[in-house]
């Protein structure tokens, strides 16, 4: 990762940087990856736009409607992926950075599948009654 | 009652009660005695020139400097360094603008038509820090020196703690450091309650009684026709 | 049948079922739950664990007894906009008594909060807001003929948890204000021997409220809880620490009046007597009206109204560092006894010389 910047204005986004290295490096080795929040430490703006810069957006890019808009992307480094979680009033709920083959909100839910799939059976039965 | 409303609340009153109660009750206790009467003729028509002994005594003569250059410097760097900290940090400030303006009825703005000057809290801490320091240097120089240690006693000691306490609670509680700030504010309050409370009773009364002590002897020795 | 907010199957079902029945996804249940846990600065892993937890609870019964209070803590939690995770939480909970809120009245709300209690014995959560009057034997705060003081000690036996919402019923506040009339109480004050948390603020920010309850329902435990019975996540740290307008404190720029250039300028409020420094809560993160703003932003002092006894710590305009040093008349009759003592040492001392002159 060449150019990392050692500088103090962007301390806490090396940090993440090499725990996100840490973390990738964990998944390609053993399958299992991690999740940072964000949230939890008060980034300056000379530490998001260092992130933004390294991290930047890579092959897929998806937006969800759950509970208001989400944007995932994978970034640049495959693995890597940027979460973003606003509520119906546009407001930032949550921010992760997941390093994971496919991230838990891209997954459909266990629960919800087997609720659509009631429906679609209830759609059938009543469309094509037996 | 949690510590800080009984800092803020009754502690301060009462220190502030006893401590204005103390020194008028010290300064007029002294001043009311009597003098014994000069009966020799008086060398200078008027005595009140020899007041400014209180400005010549400010540095030690010549002669005297070589043994008491150390504790004069170090009594100054504490002096001056305690006093910016005490008088041109804003939160002290309000407080006794706060006085001010309950005793005369006027802002101090008002009266002396510019606002009090203050420094950013940096400056503050630093000056309190060179006074803490020079307390230190100070009391090591009391304990080390075989005479000091000879003639102090628990006036001199105690004073020392009581005016290093606010001190090192102030620079405590400006840090955030060792407790809660509720905490370390009100303990902050409470050492200077407790310097207040004593004050009129110690050494610390020099703070008025080195005006009256060096301005009488000033006038005694006009009199006399000695050399200031 | 008596009347209730919620049908009585619909007690049976789990959160998950409930809210998928509501259209509430998985998906957007699971983005709640990790926020939730971000918020709480709990690791993201918690936030999974969290929904899985939930989804599959029974909805805790909950009842919200009101005491001495002005209404303002429910007016906090129910108020919102545009369904946030404050009103979700909130639909979670099955609230079997609110008076507020149910659709009962009289009698019928009366056997609807009995049949609550007897049915979820030990395990229902109760919320109390307001202070409890203990004045006159508690007849200064009276529900249906009873004072409050009996419906909290006789409710309190089968409760698993209680919250005390807002700052009367965490510290007593404004009833308990001096005189204290009524005799109010906190409820910590009478209840000695169920876990207990407080959420105080006048009123306490939503997100606070459904923050705890969310960790009753993913751990059945309350969170941790600092030396004031308030929960750590959301009460560690003070206004000041958070601030925004904190590095002017650190500069030495203050306003001096509302409306001076300080002020115009965002300017740091401490010399309009911002409490501020000794205020825990999370108001300068989390804000309020969903993350509008909040008293400092603005341009008015923190009140310090999640502290105990906040009403009687002097006026809300006068800084912290000036305490109460009394008064020109005080220190004037101070001076006055300080001249006569010293008077009456210089003459007992006077005294003394002339008996000493005399020879005796």
């Amino acid at each position: 990762m060449a150019g990392v910047s050692d500088r103090r204005d962007t301390a806490y986004a090396t940090a993440i940087l090499h725990e996100i290295a840490d973390l990738l490096g964990q998944l390609a080795a053993e399958g299992r990856g991690g999740a940072i929040d964000l949230r939890a430490m008060p980034l300056g703006p000379e530490d998001r736009s260092r992130l933004e810069q390294v991290l930047a957006e890579g092959a897929v890019k998806a937006s969800i409607d759950a509970g208001g808009p989400s944007e995932i992307f994978e970034t640049v480094y495959p693995g890597v992926w940027w979460a973003r979680h606003r509520n119906e009033a546009g407001d930032t709920v949550a921010e992760f950075i997941e390093v994971t083959d496919c991230p838990q909100f891209l997954r459909s839910q266990a629960e919800d599948i087997r609720d659509g799939c009631a429906g679609l059976r209830r759609l059938l039965d009543t469309s094509h009654p037996q | 009652m949690d510590l800080l409303t009984f800092a803020r609340g009754p502690g301060l009153f009462w220190a502030v009660t006893i401590f204005v109660i103390g020194v008028l009750w010290k300064l007029v206790g002294v001043v009311l005695l009597r003098a014994k009467p000069d009966l020799s003729v008086a060398r200078k028509p008027s005595a009140w020139t020899g007041l400014r002994l209180i400005l010549t005594r400010t540095w030690p003569r010549r002669e005297f400097l070589q043994s008491t250059a150390y504790t004069e410097v170090l009594g100054y760097t504490f002096h001056i360094g305690f006093f910016v900290a005490l008088a041109f940090y804003l939160p002290h400030i309000l407080f006794f603008e706060d006085v001010f303006r309950g005793l005369i009825g006027v802002n101090f703005q008002g009266v002396f038509g510019v606002s009090w000057p203050y420094f950013s809290g940096g400056v503050i801490y630093f000056s309190g820090a060179v006074a803490f320091a020079a307390l230190i240097a100070l009391l090591i120089h009391r304990i080390a020196s075989p005479v000091k240690r000879l003639i102090s006693n628990f006036d001199d000691y105690f004073s020392w703690l009581v005016t290093i306490a606010p001190l090192a609670t102030g620079m405590l509680a400006f840090s955030h450091v060792g407790a809660p700030y509720q905490t370390l504010i009100a303990v902050h309050l409470l050492s200077v309650e407790l310097l207040l409370v004593w004050f009129p009773f110690g050494k610390l009364m020099h703070t008025f009684t080195v005006f009256l002590s060096r301005g009488t002897q000033g006038m005694q020795f006009e009199r006399k026709g000695a050399t200031l | 049948m008596p009347d209730s907010m919620i049908p009585q199957d619909a007690r049976d079902v789990t959160l998950g079922e409930y809210l998928a029945a509501r259209g509430v996804s998985r998906r957007a249940f699971l983005k709640f739950a990790c926020s939730l846990a971000s918020l709480m600065a709990l690791p993201p892993s918690v936030g999974t664990a969290m929904a899985e937890a939930m989804a599959k609870a029974r909805r805790p019964s909950v009842l919200w007894f009101p005491f001495q209070e002005c209404t303002g803590c429910t007016e906090s939690i129910t108020r919102s906009h545009t369904p946030t995770i404050e009103a979700m939480i909130f639909d979670m909970i099955s609230l079997d008594y609110h008076e507020t809120l149910m659709a009962a009245a009289g009698h019928q709300s009366e056997a609807a909060r009995e049949q609550a209690m007897k049915e979820n014995a030990g395990k229902y959560l109760l919320l109390i807001d307001g202070s409890v009057a203990t004045g006159l034997e508690g007849a200064y705060s009276c529900i249906g003929g009873q004072t409050n003081l009996s419906w909290l000690t006789e409710a309190a036996k089968g409760a698993a948890a209680i919250v005390a919402v807002g700052t009367c019923a965490s510290y007593g506040g404004i009833p308990k204000a001096n005189p204290n009339p009524t005799g109010a109480r906190a409820v910590s004050d009478i209840i000695k021997d169920k876990p207990i948390v407080n959420i105080p603020g006048c009123p306490p920010i939503p997100v606070v409220l459904t923050g705890v309850l969310a960790h009753f329902l993913t751990f059945g435990t309350l969170p941790e809880l600092d030396p004031l019975g308030r929960p750590k996540a959301f009460f560690g740290e003070t206004i000041h620490d958070r601030c925004y307008r904190r590095p002017f404190y650190d500069q030495g720029r203050f306003a001096k009046t509302f409306d001076d250039e300080g002020a115009r300028n965002g300017w740091c409020l401490y010399e309009l007597g911002c409490k501020g420094p000794v205020t825990y809560n999370s108001c300068a993160t989390v804000k309020w009206n969903g993350g509008t703003s909040f008293p400092i932003q603005s341009g008015h002092g923190c009140l310090g109204c999640s502290e105990p006894d906040f009403w009687d710590k002097g006026s809300f305009y006068r800084p912290l560092s000036v305490g109460q040093w009394g008064n020109a008349a005080t220190l004037g009759g101070a001076a006055a006894v300080g001249v006569a003592l010293g008077a009456a040492a210089a003459y007992a001392a006077r005294r003394r010389q002339d008996k000493i002159a005399k020879g005796d």
